[in-house]
């Protein structure tokens, strides 16, 4: 009895869970003869095409421009937008439960490199130069997407470098202070902004530097590229070793730790987010920020509506101890965008999606995901793209679809920006300055078993030592601890893999 | 319970006619069955991972069968002490410190005259727990921060120094605690209110010719009438040892304090979710899900040693 019991309750099961297939199923193909039906007048049925994107906004975009997108390359298209901040633990979420989408923008390091190696993703090496747009991706930045020397991705391209100094203009020119040539200059607009009362309420109630918890995009990994820390990792004694071995990344912990204790910086930068920083900014309590320099506009936005009056300034080249300028570059682009087999599941569709992508990088559907419709979003002057003033409204209909560009303006032939606030014009021409003096990343194109499996593990050993040195919570001997227990649990294995490769690529 | 398993046959005739005889009660009964059963019992055949190399991609049947090896990482690194003994730490806390509170509240609350006044308070402090850990920890991020929070500037008036709150180590624990108490004090005075409600008023009546004053009333009538609601929650609440609230705990912590504030949901969120060792991290929570179980047996135990009915 009870073995009945048992049986007709797994077949209730299973009748239940079918039923729901079949939904799906109906609902799906449903959806497809409807608009077969309703199409613009006997077109053949839309390709359906799903994409999974980080939104940076608060909100999804309007929907206008993915209409017409959906019209021109006459696409059924599907675009998940995932809040940027949870956007790589959804990325494993959905990979876990194999329900991703037919392109997804995602790294290709540490366990989405293991599933390319696996084959998860489609090997696109021969199929890229059939399309007209897609053969005229830069081949170098291919070659660093590139796994085992095959191409799995497309790319958006990014400048090389967007780091800089974001500053308060009108503050500097009061106490007398210009663009900070160096770190020592660096340090004193820091200190005067903290303790000259730079906009005069006759309070201490500044600080120089707004900053947030992050290691890499905040100021930290900028500052310490100025005073010359390798780019992750560099070369000492002719062999390859992380950058928290050099002395320069030592110091450059040291510099926090001094802007800290004497309250030239927000003390709880650890826990503090990228709004809580731009507030700082935005509401004059703090007068400088450092990371990309293309925040300008944005904190502009917001500080003129309290203080029409406030000024900003953008500035790339604060030389380092030795003299000479130098900056970590990134590897030229953002997420690239894989093709995951089981959302493709057949070549003719795997083309399909590339035919699309292609289409994305057409000039005409470039410019749309960039800068919006003409005479709407913006307009040309000169051949130039010139933004308009109601930045609100960019912000809300174009600004999210620039995470699906392909390409970047040099390889989709978008149109150059000319933007009417002055100093975002100078950030766009100092991130072409930046691109000489850049630092790359030497193991960017190396392969490591022990990185691309513990990277993150490893690196919050390290990361938490840092907070704890520039908070004065752990001495000297306490962060060569930390960097001894790195070495311990996989670092040192890393460090011989990583040069094992050098060697060989040398 | 033990005859159970021998059924003979004259018994098993018997249990049918009782089903037979019960049936609507047995229908009634059905869809929390099947609740359990798909959602608790099904789900625990994903806990094969944890032995194995799983590979999201391969499925569970393609995986790579590894035995051990993941609870021997776990109980190899160094990391696994500190989990643990923040864990327990922040359970003690929460059994300590937080426990009796809504205890004290709801005897408080018992004792208060105006029935108006009553239900205005019980309504205020039923409100935090309908705030989200996120709120709840960004207030407090608000009003702790160095940076212009109101408590730094307060201490900062009174000539005392300044305090940094949110990244010191040792007041992880106190802004824990407090936090916890805030949100959920209130919320659990429901059941023990409901469990005074019941206690006979007639006791208290004779208690009060035999000149019992209040406090008297309260330690000899209330206090043990409730004592079995106690102990039931008591229980539950041990079985949740391992339920610290992994939002409330992830949201404060920081490379700061970590060495206090990681326990086992955010070390299984880290190390699966953002990390990708989906099978690690399904060791770590196995190993979790033992000890409360472990907890819960014991604790039961306990309780019927010291003859209170216990939950099973």
């Amino acid at each position: 009895m009870k073995r009945r019991v048992a049986i007709s309750m797994f077949m209730a099961l299973t009748l239940l869970l079918s039923a729901c297939g079949n939904g799906n199923g109906n609902a799906s193909t449903g959806g497809k003869e409807n608009e077969g039906t309703e199409g613009s007048g006997g077109q053949a049925a839309r390709a359906k095409i799903s994409i999974m994107t980080p939104l940076h906004m608060a909100e999804t975009p309007d929907a206008k421009i993915e209409q017409l997108i959906e019209e021109k390359l006459n696409v059924d298209l599907d675009i998940q937008w995932i809040p940027a901040s949870t956007f790589p633990d959804r990325m494993s979420a959905a990979f876990a439960t194999s329900s991703l989408t037919d392109i997804v923008n995602i790294s290709i390091t540490g366990a989405n490199r293991e599933a390319i190696r696996d084959g998860q993703f489609w090997d696109i090496s021969s199929y890229i130069d059939q399309y007209e747009n897609l053969k005229k991706l830069n081949p170098e930045v291919l070659n660093n997407t590139k796994v085992d020397g095959k191409l799995y991705a497309l790319y958006q391209g990014r400048p090389l470098s967007r780091q800089g100094i974001i500053y308060r203009q009108d503050w500097a020119e009061q106490l007398g202070l210009s663009d900070p040539q160096n770190l020592d200059e660096l340090y004193t607009m820091l200190e005067k902004f903290t303790n000259e009362d730079p906009d005069q309420n006759g309070q201490k109630d500044t600080v120089g530097l707004a900053e947030r918890g992050d290691l890499v995009s905040g100021a930290f990994k900028t500052i310490a590229s100025w005073n010359g820390t390798p780019n992750e990792w560099g070369v000492m004694d002719g062999k390859l070793a992380p950058a928290f071995m050099f002395p320069e990344y030592q110091e450059t912990m040291e510099f926090f730790k001094k802007l800290r204790s004497n309250g030239y910086i927000n003390s709880d930068f650890p826990v503090t987010s990228k709004t809580e920083q731009q507030n700082l900014i935005m509401n004059s309590k703090a007068g400088a920020y450092i990371g990309c320099m293309c925040d300008v506009q944005q904190l502009y936005t917001g500080l003129a509506q309290l203080q029409p009056d406030a000024q900003l300034e953008v500035f790339n080249q604060v030389k380092g101890p030795s003299g000479k300028f130098t900056v970590f570059s990134g590897p030229g682009f953002n997420h690239p965008y894989l093709f995951p087999k089981s959302a493709i599941k057949t070549e003719e569709k795997l083309k399909q999606v590339l035919a699309f992508m292609d289409g994305m990088m057409s000039p005409e559907i470039a410019n749309m995901l960039y800068w919006g419709i003409e005479n709407e979003h913006y307009t040309v002057v000169d051949g130039m793209a010139v933004p308009v003033k109601e930045q609100g409204k960019i912000d809300r209909d174009v600004k999210p679809y620039n995470t699906i560009e392909v390409g970047d303006s040099a390889t989709n032939n978008r149109l150059e920006g000319k933007y009417d606030y002055a100093p975002m014009q100078k950030a766009q021409e100092l991130f072409a300055d930046n691109e000489a003096y850049v630092v790359p990343d030497p193991t960017l194109m190396l392969d490591s078993d022990t990185f691309t499996k513990h990277k993150d593990r490893l690196a919050q050993i390290i990361t938490d030592a840092t907070y704890n040195y520039m908070l004065g919570e752990m001495d000297e001997a306490g962060f060569n601890k930390a960097v001894e227990r790195w070495k311990s649990e996989g670092g040192t294995q890393m460090i011989e893999e990583f040069n094992a490769a050098y060697e060989q690529n040398k | 319970m033990n005859s159970q398993l021998t059924l003979s046959s004259g018994k098993r005739a018997h249990i049918m006619r009782s089903i037979l005889k019960n049936k609507w009660l047995y229908l009634m009964i059905f869809p929390g069955l099947l609740y359990i059963l798909i959602y608790k019992y099904i789900p625990m055949y994903g806990l094969i991972i944890s032995f194995q190399n799983y590979k999201s991609y391969h499925g569970i049947l393609g995986s790579e069968w590894v035995g051990f090896e993941h609870f021997e990482r776990l109980f190899g690194s160094p990391d696994f002490w500190m989990i643990f003994s923040n864990t327990i730490i922040l359970f003690a806390l929460q059994l300590l410190i937080f426990f009796p509170i809504p205890i004290i509240l709801a005897l408080m609350l018992n004792e208060l005259r105006s029935e108006k006044y009553k239900r205005t308070v019980q309504t205020l402090i039923y409100l935090p727990h309908f705030m989200s850990w996120v709120i709840v920890v960004s207030l407090s991020f608000v009003i702790f921060t160095v940076d212009g929070g109101i408590f730094n500037s307060l201490l900062e008036v009174l000539g005392f120094e300044k305090i940094n709150f949110l990244l010191k180590e040792e007041w992880f624990r106190p802004m824990y605690i407090l936090q916890v108490i805030w949100r959920e004090a209130g919320w659990g005075t429901i059941i023990f209110l409901a469990a005074i409600a019941s206690v006979d008023p007639q006791l208290y009546e004779a208690a009060k010719m035999d000149g019992a004053g209040r406090i008297r009333q309260m330690l000899n009538i209330t206090l043990p009438a409730i004592k079995s609601v106690i102990v039931v929650l008591l229980i539950l609440k041990i079985g949740d040892v391992l339920e610290l609230g992994f939002e409330h705990v992830y949201l404060l912590l920081n490379s700061t304090n970590r060495q206090v504030a990681e326990i086992f949901d955010t070390y299984v969120y880290v190390t699966g979710i953002h990390q990708g060792q989906l099978s690690y991290s399904t060791a770590v929570g196995f190993f979790k899900g033992f000890v409360g179980l472990v907890l819960v047996i014991g604790a039961n135990w306990l309780a019927k040693k010291y003859g209170e009915d216990g939950i099973y």
